[in-house]
């Protein structure tokens, strides 16, 4: 573990949190938009369970405050799920993380899953109706993507450490 | 890679804890903040700025793709309305032969039989700036006054029809009432019949009113409405409406029609006043003392609208009397 394999880790943790934020804003079809998954938290997620990267609840609210001002949502709403989110994380990590990747997919879902009821909580506080049956979509899409992320981004790791290896 | 992780773990679940609780306390603080009072405006300005240039770069390829598929719809819908422009400009070049031609003839069969030539109509189109809010005073102001010539009394149209007449003119806006205010009447004919009548404004928009026609009368739902020309204002064969619906009601004197006005009265941007419409009195006082120009009609309208009807008498009434060709262009 050198200082150099650290900052190249970090460097794909950063271009993977990147890339998870354009694809938070890039723009879609109308008809797919409700089944945009959330893309911060599956990385997020991921460098949590696997590397313990981004671990802290101070980093995570800071991402989310740029989701937040990125997607012009209310100032500290993607904060707070996210925090919710790492917590969480931190308590079951150990567990999630020698499961076989359905189980793990279908944790990460039910992860995904409670994030919503936060911004149900949210949402149910400030607006007036409550949001439609599409408000569920993203955390069942983000689990469906979740293996495949998981490879992707495991790929992209083991890619790193082996080429200098 | 285990390090940092496994000296937090040590720390303790309390402490994650309490340290969940901070953040949360914080992002709800920001959140309150943000919806209530609006008091981290400057803090999102910021951090908008900063994130900006991400969210540029970020819509840039599918802002130009936009930017390139709207260049060629556009392009290919103008090629296309080009060309039917040019079908359309065609068409009308040869109608209008065919006028030029009818009014030749026309001009040689008045000559004939001596009555006055046709004023030609000049249409000044000014552009709509007001409408009154008040839902029964149906008014209008243009963007035309009297320093564009603009003179009470002249007759205002669309492309389809009668709009209305001006009321007031300023120096350089019109007051127009619309056929439909309440306080408007019009002298009309209705064709093929011929039947001349009154048409009322209702208050609705939408409809005119044929209060006093006769109980056997032969007009029918679907006729065309022109100005009859009576009392001088209109110039004769404008269209104003179809007729709606008739009613003869029991125990009244007159049946009764509702007619809708052709002119898009609640929808127009752009309006047609024409200007050589018999001139209002003040205009004609002027020109009196000298001969009367050669336009205008032999008897003094306006004043005796019985007179200058019987002079409409002999004239047929012409349904689609030319609008200028502007007008077709503008609607």
């Amino acid at each position: 573990m050198s200082r150099r394999d650290d900052r190249e880790g970090m460097l794909v943790v950063a271009g993977s949190v990147l890339a998870a934020l354009v694809l938070t804003v890039v723009p879609l079809p109308v008809a797919l938009e409700p089944f945009r998954p959330y893309w911060v938290a599956l990385v997020m997620i991921y460098w949590h369970l696997e590397s313990g990267r981004l671990h802290g609840l101070g980093p995570a609210f800071a991402l989310g405050l740029v989701v937040d001002v990125l997607t012009g949502a209310l100032l500290g709403r993607h904060a707070l799920s996210l925090v919710i989110l790492n917590f969480l994380l931190r308590r079951f990590r150990n567990r999630i993380r020698f499961f076989p990747p359905w189980q793990q997919a279908l944790a990460v879902g039910a992860l995904l899953l409670n994030d919503r009821v936060v911004h149900l909580w949210v949402v149910g506080l400030l607006e007036r109706s409550w949001p439609g049956w599409a408000f569920w979509l993203p955390p069942l899409v983000g689990m469906a993507l979740w293996p495949w992320l998981f490879l992707l981004l495991d790929g992209l790791r083991s890619r790193r450490r082996g080429g200098r290896a | 890679m285990n390090g940092p992780y496994g000296q937090r773990a040590l720390i303790g679940v309390s402490s994650g804890t309490a340290r969940l609780m901070a953040y949360s306390l914080l992002a709800i603080t920001l959140m309150a903040l943000d919806h209530r009072g609006r008091y981290v405006d400057h803090l999102r300005d910021i951090a908008t700025q900063l994130v900006e240039p991400l969210v540029l770069l970020i819509d840039l390829p599918f802002q130009s793709a936009e930017r390139l598929n709207e260049f060629w719809t556009q392009r290919v819908e103008l090629v296309d309305r080009v060309r039917s422009l040019e079908r359309e400009a065609l068409a009308r070049d040869a109608a209008l032969g065919e006028l030029a031609d009818l009014a030749a003839e026309n001009a040689r069969l008045r000559a004939l039989i001596d009555a006055a030539a046709r004023q030609p109509q000049r249409a000044l189109a000014a552009e709509l700036v007001a409408i009154d809010l008040d839902p029964f005073a149906h008014r209008i102001v243009v963007k035309r006054g009297s320093t564009d010539g603009v003179g009470i009394g002249m007759p205002v149209i669309d492309a389809r029809g009668v709009v209305g007449q001006v009321e007031q003119s300023d120096r350089s806006t019109a007051r127009v009432i619309l056929l439909t205010d309440p306080d408007h009447a019009l002298p009309v004919q209705v064709l093929p019949s011929g039947e001349r009548t009154i048409a009322y404004g209702s208050g609705r928009v939408d409809r005119l009113r044929l209060n006093d026609l006769p109980m056997n009368t032969t007009v029918k739902t679907g006729d065309l409405v022109v100005t009859s020309g009576l009392g001088g204002q209109f110039p004769p064969g404008l269209p104003v409406g179809r007729l709606f619906a008739l009613e003869r009601p029991d125990g009244e004197p007159f049946a009764r029609a509702e007619v809708e006005p052709l002119a898009g009265m609640d929808r127009n941007r752009m309006v047609l006043i024409l200007q050589s419409a018999p001139a209002p009195e003040s205009l004609e006082a002027e020109t009196r003392p000298d001969t009367p120009p050669e336009g205008a009609p032999a008897i003094d309208n306006g004043a005796q609208p019985g007179e200058a009807g019987e002079n409409d008498n002999d004239r047929q009434p012409t349904p689609a009397e030319p609008l200028p060709a502007s007008a077709e262009g503008l609607q």
